[in-house]
């Protein structure tokens, strides 16, 4: 082959050179798209190259030709080519078959827009994409199904469940830095250097004018929870800023490797979902502080507590308190909001593999966390007053399905077997009534408390202050 | 495959490289523009070794830019159908796993990587066989067959199958 020496002036075009490949490497490679040719070799265009009069190769222009008259006509006509792909007209009947032989392929999924499994070009846009695994990769709903069933069979083998975590407010609070108070200059001079990630907590990454603080406990966190479940990230942040999250929490890529999925990713704006997570729905925990965020798979989130470390993050939700970075202290280690779900998460784990007698196939980790959920304020039974707005339906209140949902049971009326009285005000009768009969009288926030620490909280620290006007 | 061709540019040269280095800018500029990029055509344009001949200059109306027509000996890269290549693995997942050689991404799905070869999560995610002679994993390097290929502006993709006889690993990074 020496294309160099045999292209002089008069025939040194683009179409002579393609044609000459194909016709004396006899492969059907024409189906990569000589539509997509370089413009400016178009302009050199061929006129004289039938100085080799060729059977193959005259048969090979021809198919060039049509590439460039009819693009549907090219479509057809890499169909037909075969895998050994010889160009001879007399074999196209041959070929006809083959193709329809081909067709048989369910095109699994695509990959840079070719089938993963027959190589053909494939423009159907059905599916969902997998951009964080690789560009151009996607799956059809079918394949998808397949591999989770498989998936999960080889994770529960190995006693796995599959954990979703969110980034911001869970596991680590960001901020711009431009965003940060004079108080909060500070903590330029103590981030910690970028060069051993894996020790540091506080961050300063200056390329991306951010700063990140890691939560208390986190790392102790992931080592823990990735004995127990596959882990994926996914942030409602951009891909790039996911990345640089998931360098500083997995510096070894020990956790997460290549399952860190961003906004870029999802299927629906504003909303998270599990379709791009190749698990089944029944064996997914997720963690994440934004309920809103999951609206399908509610039964499958544990809601966490924010995590506010910046005055900026604190400003953007409306607290109007002093941050944790202003007040130079930080969430407790050993008793933080992650180091309490761990537990959860460990609960979670066990009565999973070791608890139900059920098939391990049939389980489903939904129940499990109902039941968990339901565990927590069992055997309270509670009475609010002056929660709820007049004239509103009690039961249709968040804090009354929340306290429910806890395994606490709800009542309107005080009796003996009252135990708690959920109140906003000392005053009232119910609360006067709780004091004098010797029952707990807590704020609401006693309930929500529970509810992001899945467990019943000292009644003493939630006590009810006296309105001012009574 | 790899091919040394000759192909033809146009090039546009500013003004201010005109004088006794004309030539060398010219050429510097040429391997600025094409090392590196993908024609559908040729593939990927690995180097420049020569130039054919330099024609000549035109100058353009009213801009001083001076187009020069460029006949230059190049190094190209193209996969084709049917073609066995050796590739660096650098991605194993459920789905199968994704290979490199040079600017070319292959992807081999679980489809078609032999049935006795099961995927194994963890740190290090790998195919095994059930006797455990066989890995694939990153940085394993496999030699397949290409099934299917795609050449965009800047990238070229190959669906790339190992279910076939001599296909698989030719060298094992663990023990080398």
């Amino acid at each position: 082959m020496s294309f160099a020496t045999d292209s002089p002036v008069h025939s040194s075009s683009s179409d002579d050179f393609a044609a000459l490949i194909d016709a004396e490497l006899e492969v059907g490679s024409s189906g990569s798209s000589p539509d997509e040719q370089d413009n400016e070799e178009e302009e050199v265009d061929a006129d004289s190259d039938d100085d080799d009069s060729d059977d193959e190769e005259d048969d090979s222009n021809d198919d060039l030709n049509d590439h460039r008259n009819k693009r549907c006509k090219t479509e057809k006509l890499d169909d037909l080519e075969g895998p050994q792909g010889s160009t001879s007209q007399g074999l196209i009947e041959e070929k006809l078959e083959v193709s329809l032989n081909k067709d048989t392929c369910t095109h699994p999924g695509s990959f840079g827009q070719m089938c993963i499994l027959c190589g053909q070009r494939v423009d159907d846009e059905s599916g969902v994409t997998f951009g964080y695994i690789h560009k151009g990769l996607r799956l059809g709903n079918d394949e998808i199904v397949r591999l989770r069933s498989t998936d999960m069979k080889n994770l529960l083998r190995h006693k796995k469940l599959y954990l979703v975590l969110d980034l911001d407010h869970t596991l680590l609070n960001s901020t711009q830095l431009n965003h940060l108070t004079a108080e909060e200059e500070y903590l330029k001079g103590q981030s910690d250097s970028m060069q051993d990630v894996s020790k540091g907590s506080l961050f300063m990454l200056e390329f991306m004018h951010m700063m990140t603080k890691l939560r208390p406990f986190v790392r102790t966190f992931l080592k823990e929870a990735s004995e127990m479940f596959e882990m994926y990230i996914y942030t409602m942040g951009d891909r790039p800023y996911a990345l640089e999250m998931a360098k500083l929490l997995d510096p070894k890529k020990e956790y997460f490797n290549g399952r860190v999925i961003s906004r870029d990713d999802g299927t629906q704006k504003h909303q998270k979902g599990l379709d791009v997570v190749l698990g089944q729905d029944s064996a997914v925990v997720i963690l994440d502080d934004t309920e809103n965020a999951w609206t399908k798979h509610k039964d499958n989130l544990i809601l966490m507590e924010r995590y506010h470390f910046f005055a900026s993050s604190c400003r953007q939700f409306g607290f109007d308190c002093r941050s944790l970075s202003q007040l130079k202290s930080d969430e407790s280690e050993p008793d933080g909001a992650l180091a309490s779900i761990l537990k959860i998460l460990r609960q979670i784990h066990h009565i999973f593999f070791d608890e139900l007698d059920s098939d391990l196939a049939s389980r489903d980790v939904r129940q499990v966390l109902k039941t968990v959920r339901k565990e927590v304020l069992k055997d309270c039974k509670i009475v609010f007053s002056r929660v709820f707005p007049t004239k509103f339906q009690p039961e249709n209140h968040l804090l009354w399905k929340m306290a429910e949902q806890l395994g606490a049971t709800c009542s309107t009326e005080t009796d003996s077997s009252v135990t708690h009285v959920v109140s906003m005000d000392a005053g009232t009768e119910k609360s006067r009534w709780a004091v004098k009969e010797n029952k707990f009288l807590v704020h609401p926030r006693w309930i929500e408390a529970a509810n992001f620490f899945w467990l019943k909280q000292p009644e003493e620290k939630f006590p009810v202050s006296q309105t001012k006007n009574q | 495959m790899f091919f040394h061709i000759v192909l033809e540019r146009n090039m546009q040269l500013h003004p201010r490289h005109f004088g006794r280095n004309l030539r060398e800018n010219l050429v510097s500029k040429l391997m600025k523009d094409v090392e590196g990029t993908c024609s559908g055509r040729h593939g990927f344009v690995v180097a420049i070794t020569g130039i054919e001949n330099v024609g000549k200059g035109l100058i353009r109306d009213g801009t001083g830019f001076v187009t020069f027509p460029v006949k230059y000996q190049c190094v190209v890269f193209r996969p084709f159908k049917g073609e066995i290549l050796e590739a660096a693995v650098t991605m194993v997942n459920k789905m199968g796993f994704f290979a490199e050689t040079g600017p070319v991404q292959i992807f081999v799905s679980n489809h078609l990587i032999p049935d006795d070869m099961e995927f194994q999560s963890g740190d290090m995610p790998n195919y095994t066989t059930s006797d455990g002679s066989v890995k694939i994993q990153k940085d394993s390097e496999v030699r397949l067959k290409i099934i299917g290929t795609r050449v965009d502006a800047t990238e070229i993709f190959c669906i790339g199958t190992i279910k076939d006889d001599f296909l698989g690993v030719i060298n094992d990074p663990t023990t080398a």
